[in-house]
């Protein structure tokens, strides 16, 4: 493999002991520098009878307590200091260079403080993901996205940057803009959540009468924010529809940007020189370090300092892929991304459920369009699984066979039955950012 | 891989941009472009430990 494939060569092939030993390394860093710098980390610590020195293993990580988000968040908000980050702040406020928060539906959301230099980590890591993925100083990136007080591509525009790519910010423009934007510029790359990517096709086709594959000159696109990039029907039906090859990228406001697809497209590398992810058994806490087995993610950013993210319980669940990348890197892989969250792995009818199976179904029948919505209630005592989809105007005739090979499909994929609906071609909500399609109306 | 690089001399370019960068903004005395042109030089630095000298002192170079 030649070196030009890698960011930094030195780290992405570094064999496998090494590259445990830096994160041990890291690790003891990161938790001495919270330990000394945050009330909250040193409390939380403390009250465990946790010293930064008892860490001397590998093993010893696993004594260190995990936090969650409502950890961070019982810890900030308007009446805490310094406002409104609190206790997990480790360096002055007038360090802080960059504020974001967390797009969570519920509650208070999760305060982001970052300095200069947590934000370059940010963007360096980035840059790792748009490297193994093509990105050259040649490139005209696009950003068909509103910047705002959300973390989603800010470090896709900054590490475009950095990699010496020219970016375009299409920020303000609506999709229409965006696209006769894109083709006016000829911009050969761009980044969106997989929903918009779909949706911004869609329109090229139905408003504009133009042929993403024909009439633009997109040839690579990242993915981020719901799981479709790692979902195999949804990535080929992104990658006809603009005739590009499609990766995914992983990362959350609170960790920063920890996984992504290089050129090889054999699943997510783990940036295990930045970041520690560890997995463990859903319902017991057992360490898995086995592959293909699955359980939820605890992450460790090994390198942010302002606001430190260590054994940060995402309840994302994973699964190690005991595959060898092409690529030569020996960073691990993940299997199929994100698979979803601990929490909305749901059991109906007494059968688990994940929505990526059902999306998989769906983004996998050509008679169906990019959207759908899955509502979950209750008749009774019984679990009612409604999915809404929509037919393309060239089956329009085609209704009963559609309905009858999607329940079949369904049936086989998730073990359950499912009422099918039916609706006007265009009538589903579309999404420019996350979007929420599985609706679980149950009382609970 | 890692035997064709001289990480050691990178290394120590590395600790050096530090150590000039640390000493530019004592000379400052608080003028405020150089505070905060170094502030983000260093973050940079940062960047290349990081990259470099993190692995350099467990590859015992």
């Amino acid at each position: 493999m030649s070196n030009g494939e890698y960011w930094n060569p030195i780290l992405e092939t570094l064999p496998r002991e090494k590259l445990e030993q830096l994160q041990l390394k890291k690790f003891r860093e990161i938790v001495a520098w919270a330990y000394d710098h945050s009330k909250f980390y040193h409390k939380l610590y403390s009250d465990a009878g946790l010293e930064p020195g008892d860490i001397k293993t590998f093993a010893d990580i696993r004594k260190v307590p995990k936090i969650e988000k409502s950890m961070m968040r019982n810890v900030q908000g308007p009446d805490k200091d310094p406002f409104p980050y609190g206790d997990i702040l480790c360096v002055p406020l007038e360090q802080v260079t960059e504020y974001r928060q967390t797009s969570g539906t519920t509650g208070q959301p999760v305060y982001q403080a970052d300095t200069w230099q947590d934000w370059e980590y940010g963007t360096e890591s980035y840059c790792y993901a748009l490297y193994a993925q093509g990105y050259r100083a040649i490139d005209r990136l696009f950003v068909p996205f509103g910047y705002n007080i959300f973390i989603a591509f800010w470090a896709y525009h900054y590490a475009g940057e950095k990699l010496g790519c020219e970016v375009i910010p299409g920020g303000v423009l609506n999709t229409e803009a965006r696209i006769l934007k894109m083709q006016e510029l000829k911009a050969t790359a761009m980044g969106a959540t997989p929903t918009y990517i779909l949706g911004m096709a869609e329109t090229a086709r139905n408003k504009l009468g133009l042929d993403p594959v024909k009439d633009l000159q997109i040839r690579k696109i990242t993915v981020a924010g719901e799981p479709g990039g790692s979902v195999p029907a949804t990535r080929k039906r992104m990658e006809d529809a603009w005739g590009a090859k499609v990766y995914d990228q992983v990362g959350s406001t609170e960790i920063g940007h920890w996984g992504w697809e290089c050129r090889y497209q054999a699943g997510l590398h783990v940036n295990e020189a930045f970041f520690l992810v560890e997995i463990e058994d859903v319902d017991t806490g057992e360490a898995i370090t086995e592959p293909g087995k699955r359980g939820k993610m605890v992450v460790t950013s090994l390198n942010r300092y302002a606001q430190p993210c260590i054994r940060f319980d995402v309840k994302d669940l994973i699964q190690w892929n005991s595959r060898q990348c092409e690529c030569g890197r020996t960073f691990r892989l993940l299997d199929g991304g994100l698979q979803g969250r601990a929490d909305d792995i749901t059991k109906v009818k007494g059968v688990l459920l994940s929505p990526t199976a059902i999306e998989e179904v769906v983004r996998d029948m050509p008679e169906l369009s990019d959207a759908y919505e899955v509502v979950v209630t209750k008749k009774g005592d019984i679990d009612d699984i409604t999915l809404k989809v929509e037919i393309v105007p060239e089956h329009q005739d085609e209704k009963d066979a559609v309905r009858a090979k999607l329940v079949d499909k369904l049936r086989v994929t998730t073990n359950l039955g499912y009422n099918i609906e039916f609706h006007d071609y265009e009538s589903l909500p579309r999404s420019v950012a996350k979007s929420r399609r599985f609706h679980d109306l149950r009382p609970h | 891989m890692t035997q064709e690089y001289d990480i050691k001399g990178m290394a120590d370019k590395i600790t050096a941009l530090r150590q000039n960068a640390t000493e530019l903004q004592e000379l400052s005395v608080g003028i405020p472009t150089v505070d905060c042109n170094v502030t983000r030089i260093l973050a940079n630095v940062k960047m290349l430990e990081m990259n470099i000298n993190d692995v350099a002192e467990v590859l015992g170079k």
